[in-house]
């Protein structure tokens, strides 16, 4: 019998500039070089049947990302991981697996939160700070999203929901926040930029954690599920 | 990669060109090899990776313990203008490493209108354009591929030429390097050594010659231990050759990217304006088991979802049905796709797509190239108005929607009978898919017409190529007649096709008007969106050039040409006689299957067609 496994996983600076069809490819590639006995579609147009929870933005890094694979026959999650990593390029990395009970939600209709760890080598926690506690104050910050049925105004600030850290080192701020993630609550990177005042380019940014957010609280897709 | 290039990644298209890292790129230690050698491909990074040779090379150069090699694609012009501005010269991907500290540079030349590239290349680079401008701390700047057998518009920018296969040749090469390297030769000692090597022309050595009129009358050696003429180097034993166990794999999309087999090198066919079909004789065959272990290798190296079966005409490899059918049986249940590059105009070429496609028959792709069986005899595409339409009939029945053909304009003897047929072609392709379709999608005929472009080394070399005038005038005909819908008409601009004419028989007096066409800002001029014939034209008057003479004007019999002492085997009486049947309309068996054309590669060469035998079914 087969099996489904959810994985997290990480995108290193080595890979930080795939976007997301290259990492698909790529994560594809490494699959069938590790020999994984992964489940293909039916009909003519078979597709292995491997699922990634939201796209990472181009550039940035992450500590967290997930994907869910089907497997035709049955492979435990230890000797997954092991497999898999031998043969993954560097820069991804599994970190734990999990074999998914039956008729679990897909990654993407659980997921609609993610937490961000955003370095600016320039800036000062102050302005950062500053600028949190007066977005605090308002429900409303009206942006322009380009997309491609053209430009629509679209209110951000819902989408920041908390920012737990912000820090001065000497080669600069660190910031913690947690934002919307998913087709309705998406913020972008450019976006955030503005929310608090700094500029995505000279960034660096890793997504730290993909989450179903219930409420105030946070549960990521494995292990404590909720 | 180079560490300078990181802050420019978020501000450039698609970043992950210069990045590196993919899995099997060789990161050697430069401390412990001898030579290294930059395989430098004259175009980004998306087409560069799609090269066979360079992956051969790749192997084969790192394969030694004493040499390295690293990859250098061309920077897309976002990346290009950031390097200028910043002063970032242009590096190889693996080590990052400037090109200077490389002891060769080899560029592959695979088309005329890559040429402003390797400038552009050059000048990125910080290496000195011309040949006698670089001094001994320049790496020696090689190139090879099929426009080397006529390189000379070129050879002021190259330091030495490769002509014809490389995979003896290299190592020969960097033997000689490494040699030369220990000794302290000069760049001059080791430029007169490799002039030595068989298949290596050294430009400099040689002088070329201008009658009255300025009129091209010959190259003279200027040195009396070099060869007069430089033939080209061929592999004999196709089978023992080594061939990568592994290639690159990118994590950007590139075109071709998927396991590629070699399945058999040349061509015999004999088509009278196919350059690859002289300069790649004789035609040798890779044994299917042979095959079937190097693709089993690729696979399990690389992870690719697709197999391609490479070579100019794979559907005229002996045994192509059994190799295919043992290949789809083997990979297809894993979910790898098997495919080839190109079909025969047959039913047997019907039979293997039908094979090969088990599903979403779309799109099938011919090339009867001339639309009237008169023309197509003339260039001796020996297929058939009944082979076309057999074809076209079961492809049809056989669940295909849409046809696409590709033809030449412009083609030697060609008259208003021979445009009319393409014309007649695409209505009557239509008709029968309207009469033998099964599929539910409308039929559709897609006419793909290039213009003809005499090429060095063939029956059609000494031919004028038709006045752009007359290219357009021939192209409206088309495009008023095939205002129809269900047919589709691509047409490449003229004016590519005439500058590609104008290089393809260029001498060396081209290479100041390449430059000046550099230094106006040509590159990419095999990307439409970049090609400014404008400029190419100011280049062309400022170097007092007409280009016209090089692109249309037919060349005498016995008239000197400027790529003569470069020899792919082929005897110039063939090409001569080939020329003569032409204009009769008689056509040339291939010799694979029928009596030798006695086009001289095998007893110049001493080599011979190696073939694995054919099935019964071919």
């Amino acid at each position: 019998m087969g099996s489904v496994i959810r994985f997290q996983f990480t995108k290193g600076p080595e890979v930080r500039y795939l976007s997301h069809l290259d990492l698909v490819r790529t994560m594809e590639r490494a699959g069938r070089r590790a020999h994984l006995p992964i489940a293909f579609s039916q009909g003519f147009t078979a597709r292995p049947l491997m699922s990634f929870s939201f796209p990472l933005p181009v550039g940035v890094l992450s500590e967290a990302e997930y994907g869910d694979f089907a497997f035709a026959a049955d492979l435990g999650p230890r000797e997954f991981v092991e497999e898999y990593n031998r043969h993954l390029p560097r820069g991804l990395k599994v970190l734990k697996a999990e074999r998914l009970p039956e008729k679990t939600a897909s990654l993407q209709s659980i997921v609609n939160a993610a937490s961000w760890k955003i370095f600016l080598p320039g800036a000062s926690a102050e302005e950062i700070e500053e600028r949190w506690q007066h977005l605090q104050t308002v429900d409303s910050l009206v942006v322009n999203r380009e997309t491609k049925r053209g430009t629509r105004e679209i209110n951000i600030r819902p989408f920041l929901y908390d920012v737990s850290h912000i820090e001065n080192t000497p080669a600069g701020t660190v910031i913690d926040c947690l934002c919307g993630l998913g087709t309705e609550t998406n913020i972008r990177m450019e976006e955030l930029g503005v929310l608090l005042g700094f500029s995505h380019l000279e960034a660096t940014i890793t997504r730290t954690g993909q989450f179903n957010r219930v409420g105030n609280s946070c549960f990521p897709p494995l292990g404590n599920r909720g | 990669m180079d560490k300078r290039l990181l802050p420019l990644l978020p501000l450039v298209t698609k970043p992950a060109r210069y990045t590196n890292q993919e899995v099997n790129a060789q990161h050697k230690n430069w401390a412990e090899v001898d030579v290294k050698v930059a395989l430098a491909f004259p175009d980004i990074y998306d087409v560069g990776m799609a090269h066979l040779g360079f992956k051969i090379l790749y192997a084969l150069v790192n394969g030694r313990q004493d040499a390295l090699a690293e990859r250098v694609y061309a920077p897309w012009l976002d990346m290009q203008a950031l390097m200028e501005e910043r002063k970032i010269p242009l590096t190889a991907l693996e080590s990052g490493k400037e090109l200077v500290s490389f002891d060769l540079v080899g560029f592959t030349l695979q088309h005329e209108l890559s040429y402003t590239n390797i400038l552009k290349m050059l000048d990125l680079a910080g290496i000195p354009r011309r040949s006698t401008e670089r001094n001994g701390v320049q790496p020696l700047i090689m190139a090879g591929g099929p426009s080397a057998f006529n390189v000379e518009p070129l050879v002021d920018f190259l330091d030495f030429v490769v002509l014809g296969e490389g995979e003896e040749v290299i190592h020969e090469i960097i033997d000689l390097v490494k040699k030369g390297k220990a000794a302290g030769a000069s760049r001059d000692e080791l430029l007169g050594q490799l002039a030595l090597i068989d298949g290596v022309y050294v430009p400099k050595f040689y002088k070329p010659v201008y009658d009255g009129e300025g009129r091209f009358s010959g190259l003279e050696p200027l040195r009396q231990d070099i060869p007069g003429e430089v033939k080209k180097r061929v592999v004999r034993d196709f089978n023992s050759l080594p061939y990568p166990e592994e290639f690159v794999v990118p994590y950007v999309e590139v075109i071709h990217d998927r396991v590629m087999a070699e399945i058999l090198r040349g061509c015999t066919r004999g088509c009278r304006f196919c350059q690859a079909g002289m300069i790649y004789r004789p035609v040798r065959e890779r044994e299917p088991g042979v095959l079937k272990e190097q693709i089993a290798r690729l696979v399990e190296s690389t992870g690719y979802e697709a197999i391609s079966l490479s070579s100019l005409s794979s559907g005229d490899y002996g045994q192509i049905g059994s190799l295919v059918r043992d290949l789809i049986e083997q990979y297809q249940p894993c979910g790898i796709s098997v495919s080839l590059p190109s079909l025969r105009l047959d039913s047997f070429g019907v039979e293997l797509a039908q094979e090969i496609q088990k599903a979403r028959r779309t799109g099938l792709t011919f090339a009867p190239e001339a639309g009237t069986q008169r023309l197509r005899d003339v260039i001796n595409k020996n297929v058939s108005d009944q082979d076309l339409m057999d074809v076209v009939k079961s492809a049809f029945a056989a669940g295909w929607s849409r046809i696409k053909l590709y033809f030449m304009i412009g083609l030697p003897t060609e008259t208003e009978e021979d445009l009319q047929g393409i014309v007649d072609l695409a209505h009557q392709v239509l008709a029968w898919g309207r009469e033998h379709r099964t599929s539910r999608r409308r039929p559709e005929v897609s006419i793909s017409v290039a213009s003809f472009v005499p090429k060095p080394h063939t029956p059609f070399q000494w031919m004028a190529q038709d006045s752009m005038e007359t290219l357009r005038s021939k192209q409206n005909f088309l495009k008023e007649r095939l205002r129809h819908p269900g047919i589709q008409f691509n047409y490449p601009r003229v004016e590519e096709s005439f500058l590609e004419a104008v290089f393809a028989r260029g001498d060396r007096r081209l290479a100041a008007v390449l430059e000046r066409a550099a230094d106006l800002g040509c590159q990419f001029d095999s990307w439409t969106d970049c090609f400014r014939f404008d400029l190419w034209l100011e280049a062309f008057r400022a170097e007092g050039i007409d280009p016209k003479d090089y692109a249309n004007r037919a060349r005498d019999w016995y008239e000197p040409l400027p790529w003569e002492h470069l020899s792919c085997g082929i005897d110039a009486d063939f090409l001569r006689r080939e020329w003569e049947l032409a204009q009769r309309g008689a056509t040339t068996p291939d010799c694979r299957w029928d009596i030798c054309s006695r086009c001289g590669v095998c007893p110049d060469l001493r080599v011979a067609n190696a073939l694995v035998g054919r099935e019964s079914d071919g």
